[in-house]
């Protein structure tokens, strides 16, 4: 390959006059290989430096002032909270079937304090794989039309207006409650919501609505969140809707007899709303734990990698430890921690700082190794959970609104003691009210700060501009090995008419010859776009597949590796007859196959990079070195060398490991234990992908496509082999 | 014939030195110079908005506040606030601003009168109250009215740079346009004296104005003007450094004190300011040492008393006059003391006895300092006038 680089680079010299782009271009493409390869270690090395490379975080917008006002939450509040963490912890209010009664309490709290109080009745709706529907929104208005009254959910909201705002913006708490089997710590959350909303009911500083969302989580908190959203974003104006809850008579009861027995104006059996959202909190309390101090732990990734400002996070990072003394956390992937390989590489970062250091005391970049081994896992759980493109929590449904959410985790350290729990009221409740406080006092929309980041820790990130590097640093092979390969298949086919092995070669005119020749590649991307269109047909079985009831996962899974098979083969059969002609020439084919996947993969993962980086990154990882080093099997057994051997070993691991399946189950397999490791799970997994249609499934299934393309590149060697042998 | 000449031309020698001390003493009393001291304006103005910005609305009101305290009235203050902090709804306080934690002193009282607010207070409608230059249907109010003989202060905080300050977050007013209406005050005889103060980042940098301007700012190039105090009831900080040690130090003040502008700007510490308070007085002819600060931070003239009326009254006893007033506390603004030689015409009864001038100029801190100075003046008058007798005496003589 080198070899005939350098021939290409022989024949570009005499050229006179070039520009200097154009010839440093020219340089880079003739010396892919070594480009290619400094790059991609350079992207990797790149990506193992961003723990070292975050920068702290620092509130932008200066309207927020967080802190700047003392809290005035106060012991009154805790008790009016404790009263209510009371009453619904009382078994009485547990006996009823469906759990109303505790909506009543709480219902009945807000109203005593003043607030306008609705319910608001929902249907849980059963995320579905839609497969055009993976970049809208999940608002599209449809009815789901077997609607049935036993099945409903009670979202109670509570509204407190700003006594001299405007009333166009909202802040919504949101504590998820399931009234059927709460926990402790869910009747702590909302006690903690309550002291912060009593407070808010007395103060006179409010600029923006407060909305407080007690969310039916019995068919999860997500969806009743989603289902609360939906009718806010929503709003039905013809009356003319096909049946609800409210049609259903039992429903009807209850408001009519809590209508009756509410004696405020302030209660509404219509849907109520207050000005845009401006943030949401959601406010949840953990039941055990193991933590030694009071921790809080926030999420913030939603669908697709989308994250909220930094500044809400600052906020409540700034606040949780300057103001209430509570230590933060972020998700780590735990395993991560224990590692000892990364250790050592957080220990060798360190110690070239403090070469660096010595060398010029003004570099300073160097952080402890532990402290390199936890932003590594926090930097990685971040990638991971952007990557995956779930949202972590009920905060999810917000961001697809634009509306800047995170969930607050609050793992208290002790238990049930009426001390702690006062204090734990007091301490949670002074937060959510200094972040209250802090959004009340934004003008404008979250705006400042970034929404692209990677967090490795609560209190460093790092920024677009930084994770791009590496990124771009691990694509920028692809465009020029693409473009190496393109001119070596050319060039090649030049001296093999200049040998006039092939007897087309002497019969072609010189521009007719380089007419066909320069089209050539058109061969190769139908190959490559068949290959595509089959991926594409594999990545959307799981939605017929998904129809059939009553099935295992293990058995959907392998109904869906049978009808992948049986496409391939069907697809072959119809349209890989430009394949088969295509064989004969294949051995010099593969250059120009390989150029165009490579090309196809580069603009894939450029998009990627744009809708969700972090898939990109883990896909690029995987897709990178695969594309490189892909080469038709039979040339490297033919070759014989060491060389050849090595690599046909790299391509063979690596075809392995880039099948999504493969890489699911090894990673899970790392993570877990491959004990646990289940064929099914798989299954769940990508269903889970497309019920909160993920671009990752999209991704997965280039991932899946270009997979496909390398394999058969590969594959296609194998037979030819295969046919050797038997002739043999 | 010779004997003639000699005594002629001896005569003219004479002659000559007073002749041109009187052409000098027509020269300065030339009638743009000459204007005497009448009337104080303040123009007081925030340009931020947003209720993080709450101390510049704070600022504004507390010297708003200060100059009507020392005697400006309110016709001839513009205010100019860029938002409404007081009613704003993030306020803890309606309707109060506080420019201290302490909250003893509501700025936003009863008689407020805001000029220019809110949307209002753009760069445009500010050089129009500068420049005078405004449409026929702004009211009087909203106008600057002065004239030869205003002493004008010039407030203005906001956020800024070098050489610009912002104004409502969306447009700026930079170093060269404020030079400019400075210049078209000077040549509309807009004003006497103008003292520009800005409290803002790299304050120094708004100032390369024309002649006749005092300019004082909070900080030097390149460095930032800090928040005093935050008040952590409201949740907004109150009051910046450099207004609230401006403050500080007008608060030891009534309207009789006279306290020298040099004393206010040496007031100001560095370490307690965390910038470094620049003033520019290169463009300024008078010391400051000789000027109160009531000049420009109050309405403090000086009465001219005609000798036909105060015939018995000689310069002398002036200062008893003064004091007496004070001790009724007859605040009336046509009666100010008389503390301050500013006006040409003393200037003209100084120049005689040479090298009194810059004594006689000085800002007496004491009655009876004063009182000596005074007789002093005379005593030399006196002398001088007997020394010229003889003089006289031996010129006839020689043209006899």
């Amino acid at each position: 390959m080198a070899e005939t680089k350098e021939k290409s680079l022989s024949d570009e010299k005499p050229k006179p006059r070039v520009r200097p782009i154009v010839r440093l271009g020219i340089f880079l493409i003739s010396h892919s290989f070594l480009v290619s390869v400094v790059c991609c270690t350079a992207g990797v090395l790149a990506l193992f430096l961003l723990p070292v490379l975050a920068k702290n975080t620092y509130i932008s917008e200066n309207a927020l002032m967080p802190g700047s006002a003392s809290p005035m939450l106060s012991n009154q509040h805790v008790s009016d909270g404790n009263r209510l963490v009371k009453d619904l912890t009382n078994p009485n209010s547990k006996s009823s079937e469906t759990g109303i009664e505790s909506h009543k309490i709480i219902a009945q709290y807000m109203l005593d304090l003043g607030a306008e109080v609705s319910f608001h009745k929902f249907h849980p709706q059963m995320n579905q794989f839609h497969p055009l529907h993976f970049f809208s929104s999940p608002v599209s208005g449809k009815i789901q039309e077997n609607y049935s009254c036993s099945s409903y959910g009670i979202n109670t909201v509570g509204i407190i207006r700003a006594p001299r705002g405007d009333g166009k913006e909202a802040i919504v708490l949101v504590t998820p409650y399931n009234a059927l089997k709460s926990g402790f710590g869910e009747a702590l959350s909302l006690g903690i919501a309550y002291s912060v909303f009593s407070l808010l009911t007395q103060v006179t500083w409010l600029a923006k609505d407060i909305i407080w969302l007690v969310a039916d989580s019995q068919y999860g908190e997500y969806a009743a969140v989603a289902a609360w959203l939906r009718e806010y974003q929503t709003p039905k104006f013809s009356s003319l809707s096909t049946p609800n809850a409210e049609m259903c008579p039992d429903v009807n009861n209850l408001f009519e007899l809590k209508g009756h027995s509410i004696s405020g104006s302030k209660f509404s059996n219509s849907f109520r709303r207050a000005g845009t959202m401006a943030a949401a909190l959601v406010l949840k309390v953990r039941d055990q734990n193991e933590q030694f101090e009071d921790t809080i732990s926030i999420y913030a990734e939603a669908s697709n990698g989308q994250m909220p400002n930094l500044d809400l996070i600052n906020v409540v990072n700034y606040l949780a430890v300057h103001r209430q003394g509570l230590r933060v956390n972020v998700e780590k992937l735990w395993p991560l921690l224990n590692s000892s390989w990364l250790k050592s590489l957080g220990e060798i970062f360190e110690s070239l700082a403090k070469v660096a250091k010595s060398l010029y005391p003004k570099w300073k970049f160097g952080i402890p190794a532990t402290e390199y081994v936890e932003g590594t896992a926090t930097l990685a759980s971040s990638l991971y959970y952007q990557a995956l493109g779930v949202p972590t929590g009920p905060h999810g449904a917000f961001r697809d609104y634009q509306v800047d959410a995170i969930t607050l985790e609050i793992s208290p350290k002790f238990s049930l003691d009426k001390v702690w729990r006062n204090d734990i009221l007091l301490r949670g409740g002074r937060l959510i009210e200094g972040v209250i406080r802090s959004v009340n006092n934004l003008l404008e929309k979250f705006h400042q700060s970034f929404f692209l980041y990677l967090l490795t820790s609560p209190s460093k990130f790092v920024s677009v501009g930084v994770y791009m590097i590496a990124f771009a640093l691990l694509i920028a092979p692809l465009p020029m090995v693409a473009a190496s390969l393109y001119v070596d298949a050319n060039s090649s086919s030049n001296c093999s008419k200049g040998d006039s092995s092939t007897p087309s070669a002497i019969t072609d005119t010189d521009e007719h010859g380089i007419a066909i020749r320069s089209w050539r590649w058109l061969n190769s991307a139908k190959l490559v776009f068949i290959v595509h269109l089959w991926g594409a047909i594999v990545s959307l079985l799981p939605y017929f597949i998904s129809q059939i009831p009553d099935c295992s996962p293990t058995t959907s899974f392998m109904i869906w590796v049978l009808l992948s098979i049986l496409s391939l083969l069907t697809l072959n059969s119809v349209l890989a007859s430009p394949l088969a002609c295509a064989k004969a020439t294949q051995e010099k084919e593969w250059a120009l196959v390989k150029s165009v996947t490579i090309s196809s993969v580069f603009i894939g993962l450029g998009l990627m990079s744009v809708i969700n980086f972090a898939t990109a990154e883990i896909g690029a990882l995987l897709m990178v070195p695969m594309c490189l080093l892909a080469r038709p099997l039979k040339l490297d057994v033919r070759a014989g060398t060491l060389r050849s051997f090595c690599r046909l070993i790299c391509n063979l691991v690596l075809g392995h490991i880039a099948f999504p399946p493969a890489a699911f189950f090894l990673l899970k397999g790392m993570l877990d234990g491959f004990g646990n490791a289940n064929v099914g799970d798989f299954w769940m997994w990508v269903e889970s992908l497309w019920a909160w249609n993920s671009a990752t499934y999209l991704f997965i299934d280039l991932t899946w496509r270009a997979h496909a393309v390398v394999a058969h590149q590969s594959c296609m060697m194998f037979w030819n082999l295969d046919v050797l042998v038997l002739s043999l | 014939m010779e004997t003639f000449i000699n005594p002629k031309s001896l005569f003219h020698l004479l002659l000559l030195p007073c002749l041109l001390l009187y052409s000098s003493i027509a020269y300065n009393s030339s009638p743009v110079e000459a204007a005497m001291h009448t009337n104080n304006w303040a123009v007081l103005v925030c340009t931020s908005r947003f209720w993080f910005n709450y101390r510049h609305m704070a600022n504004t009101l507390s010297l708003y506040r200060t100059v009507k305290r020392l005697g400006i009235p309110d016709e001839r203050i513009i205010l100019m606030l860029a938002d409404d902090m007081a009613c704003n709804t993030r306020n803890k306080y309606p309707a109060q601003v506080f420019n201290n934690e302490n909250h003893r002193l509501n700025l936003y009282g009863d008689n407020v009168e805001v000029d220019y607010r809110g949307y209002e207070v753009t760069v445009e409608n500010f050089l129009r109250v500068l420049t005078g230059r405004h449409e026929t249907a702004v009211p009087r109010s909203k106008r600057l009215l002065s004239d030869e003989g205003s002493h004008i202060l010039l407030y203005m905080t906001g956020h800024g740079g070098d050489e610009f300050l912002k104004f409502q977050d969306s447009e700026e007013l930079q170093s060269h346009d404020l030079a400019d209406a400075v210049k078209q005050m000077k040549e509309k005889h807009r004003f006497k004296e103008l003292l520009i103060m800005v409290d803002t980042c790299q304050a120094a940098t708004l100032f390369n104005q024309s002649p006749g301007v005092l300019a004082i700012g909070s900080s030097m190039k390149g460095e930032n003007s800090y928040s005093h105090h935050l008040d952590s009831d409201v949740g907004v900080s109150v009051v910046d450094r450099f207004t609230y040690y401006t403050l500080a130090f007008f608060e030891r003040l009534n309207i009789y004190d006279n306290a020298s502008l040099s004393s206010l700007f040496s007031s100001y510490n560095p370490s307690l300011l965390m910038s470094t308070a620049y003033y520019r007085k290169d463009l300024y002819k008078r010391r400051l040492e000789e000027v109160p600060v009531t000049n420009f931070f109050g309405s403090v003239m000086e009465t001219i008393h005609t000798d036909a009326a105060y015939k018995a009254l000689s310069r002398r006893n002036s200062g008893r006059f003064e004091d007496e007033m004070s001790l009724d506390q007859s605040v009336h603004h046509i009666k100010r003391r008389m503390l301050i030689k500013v006006n040409d015409g003393d200037e003209i009864h100084d120049i005689n006895p040479e090298g009194e001038e810059g004594a006689s100029k000085c800002p007496w801190s004491t009655f009876r300092k004063k009182f000596q100075k005074a007789e002093n003046v005379d005593s030399l008058l006196n002398y001088g006038l007997v020394a010229m007798i003889p003089l006289l005496v031996i010129s006839t003589w020689l043209v006899q």
